[in-house]
């Protein structure tokens, strides 16, 4: 099957360098500390966070730092097919974990010693590059939280199809069988904190396609804070500032 | 409001803050005997309802709700079953209701919400029981294959008169579904038509158009607290848990009475008390009618 036709356009009328269309909201769970909703393309994230709160299960306390918890869900709605087990599957249970790692690593633990900081993420429609999806949506929560973190977190993927690297994959090409590579990085102090790939690729092509999916990060993280600055104006004008 | 201070003094506020979580009965009852409530409310009034139908762009029919903050999604899925020996002519409905942890702080990850099958129970027998959808419109072939409907209702912000959001979200998906067009292939299986195919295939779809069910006595519901003898409308999730006697009454678009549901409580309530729930319902039932509406009619202009 042809993934970019001769002319250059993907699938769904994409140039291999082009990202899909990104929005975000912060703020739209009114009960939780933080939240976001993420959207890249079709694929449709929310994201919570909890905390620092006082931590449920007092044998898991740590007596220096935060304790980060993450727990990824899909609705049952948001694949082709209805899935039959949103969580506990192995899959779930993975993105978790590497999303708990990847905040983990940005934010600043020692502050809030002995607390909790819940993480969740309801993937509400997907349509490939979930995983960067809610890593995005978890970064805007925790911002939107006021939980203090070393710098953003963002995350892009990028793949490798008909000879051509391809940036932000959605689920026909992510399920073309190529390789598939997941970034995120710390974009101010230029640090990859996530990277995660599947299926083989040789060592210069692997290069260019990292840094495609580098460069898309940077343009996430751009509009990211173009959206918290955003935000922040806001709430100055409605404190009247 | 007494205890607010116009000019937003600082001492002033962290004492009003803390009256409210310390003593949370009498911050409520010094308003409740103003007739008012803390978030400017008179007692008989619901907070701001919107829905936004087709959230959901993957489903066969979506909705979103929203009571004040408590939001809804809805969304539904149909699949192709047999149906069984006793009813070989009708479809089947199957309402699943969630709560994930993102929507309160009180839900941990790994154990269910008290709330989360109660509400399910509930949702499930108001729908079959009203009487909105004749499950003889899910039929496809007699006695081969039926219609199977998914819903899944996920909580995304539970901030009191979950049942309410839940079921008002539930019909206005079900306004928004779309049946999509089937056909026999030569196994004798049925299979989806996508938009290419219709024009190319041979076969006779077995329905010919994607056609929307007939909905008729739509449910709508409210839920009240009652309070020595004051009767709040549409709680909050802080309402809910401080005065915890809790009615919900479902009426449907003709006011018929469809369900009666008060759990016990704190407070035993007169009949007359119930007749003055049933009342405000009533209103209620043709202000969410109306917006259902507009909601309607606004996609159908897309």
């Amino acid at each position: 099957m042809e993934y970019v036709s001769p002319e250059g356009l993907r699938l769904d009328g994409r140039r291999p360098m082009e990202m899909r269309q990104i929005r975000a909201e912060i703020g739209t769970v009114a009960r939780a500390d933080g939240s976001a909703v993420f959207e890249m393309g079709n694929t449709k994230v929310i994201a919570a966070v909890y905390g620092p709160r006082e931590v449920q299960n007092r044998s898991q306390q740590i007596s220096d730092q935060a304790l980060v918890r993450c727990e990824y869900s899909m609705a049952n709605f948001s694949t082709g097919d209805r899935r039959r087990k949103p969580k506990g599957d192995r899959r779930s249970t993975e993105i978790s974990l590497v999303i708990r790692q990847t905040m983990e690593a940005c934010i600043l633990t020692h502050l809030m010693p002995r607390s909790q900081i819940d993480i969740f993420v309801q993937v509400l429609q997907a349509d490939g590059g979930t995983r960067s999806a809610c890593i995005n949506a978890a970064t805007l929560a925790l911002a939107d939280a006021g939980i203090p973190m070393r710098d953003i977190v963002t995350s892009c993927s990028a793949g490798y199809l008909n000879s051509t690297p391809l940036l932000d994959l959605n689920y026909i090409e992510d399920s073309a069988g190529g390789p598939d590579v997941t970034v995120g990085i710390l974009p101010k102090l230029d640090k990859v904190t996530l990277l995660q790939m599947d299926a083989k690729l040789p060592l210069d092509i692997f290069e260019n396609v990292m840094g495609l999916a580098t460069e898309g990060c940077k343009a996430v993280a751009n509009y990211i804070r173009e959206v918290l600055l955003e935000n922040t104006k806001q709430l100055e004008y409605r404190r009247g500032l | 409001m007494g205890l607010s201070n116009a000019s937003g003094d600082l001492s002033t506020e962290v004492e009003v803050d803390a009256f409210r979580r310390l003593f949370p009965l009498r911050f409520y009852e010094k308003h409740l005997s103003e007739s008012i409530r803390p978030d400017a409310r008179p007692l008989g009034r619901a907070r701001d309802t919107t829905i936004a139908l087709g959230a959901v762009a993957s489903a066969n029919g979506s909705a979103l709700a929203k009571i004040g903050s408590t939001t809804m999604l809805a969304a539904i899925k149909m699949e192709v079953m047999t149906p069984s020996t006793e009813t070989p002519d009708e479809g089947c409905i199957a309402i699943d209701f969630h709560m994930p942890p993102i929507c309160s702080p009180i839900v941990r990850p790994g154990r269910p919400a008290e709330a989360a099958p109660v509400v399910s129970k509930q949702l499930s027998d108001t729908i079959l029981s009203s009487g909105m959808i004749s499950l003889k419109e899910l039929c496809l072939v007699s006695g081969k294959a039926a219609w199977m409907a998914y819903m899944d209702v996920y909580c995304l912000d539970a901030d009191g008169a979950l049942f309410d959001t839940a079921l008002l979200s539930a019909v206005a998906a079900f306004s928004h579904l779309e049946i999509p067009v089937v056909s026999l292939n030569d196994d004798g299986k049925i299979v989806l038509l996508s938009e290419e195919q219709e024009g190319m295939s041979e076969r006779e779809p077995v329905n010919k158009e994607k056609r929307k069910l007939t909905l008729c006595n739509i449910p709508f519901s409210l839920t009240c607290i009652l309070h020595k003898n004051y009767i709040l409308a549409d709680p909050t999730a802080e309402e809910e848990s401080i005065m915890e006697t809790l009615v919900t009454i479902v009426l449907d678009s003709s006011s018929q009475l469809v369900s009666l549901y008060k759990p016990g409580g704190p407070v035993l309530a007169y009949t007359s008390a119930i007749q003055d729930c049933i009342a405000i319902t009533r209103q209620r039932v043709k202000e969410l009618q109306t917006i259902l509406e507009e909601a309607i009619s606004g996609m159908e202009v897309d």
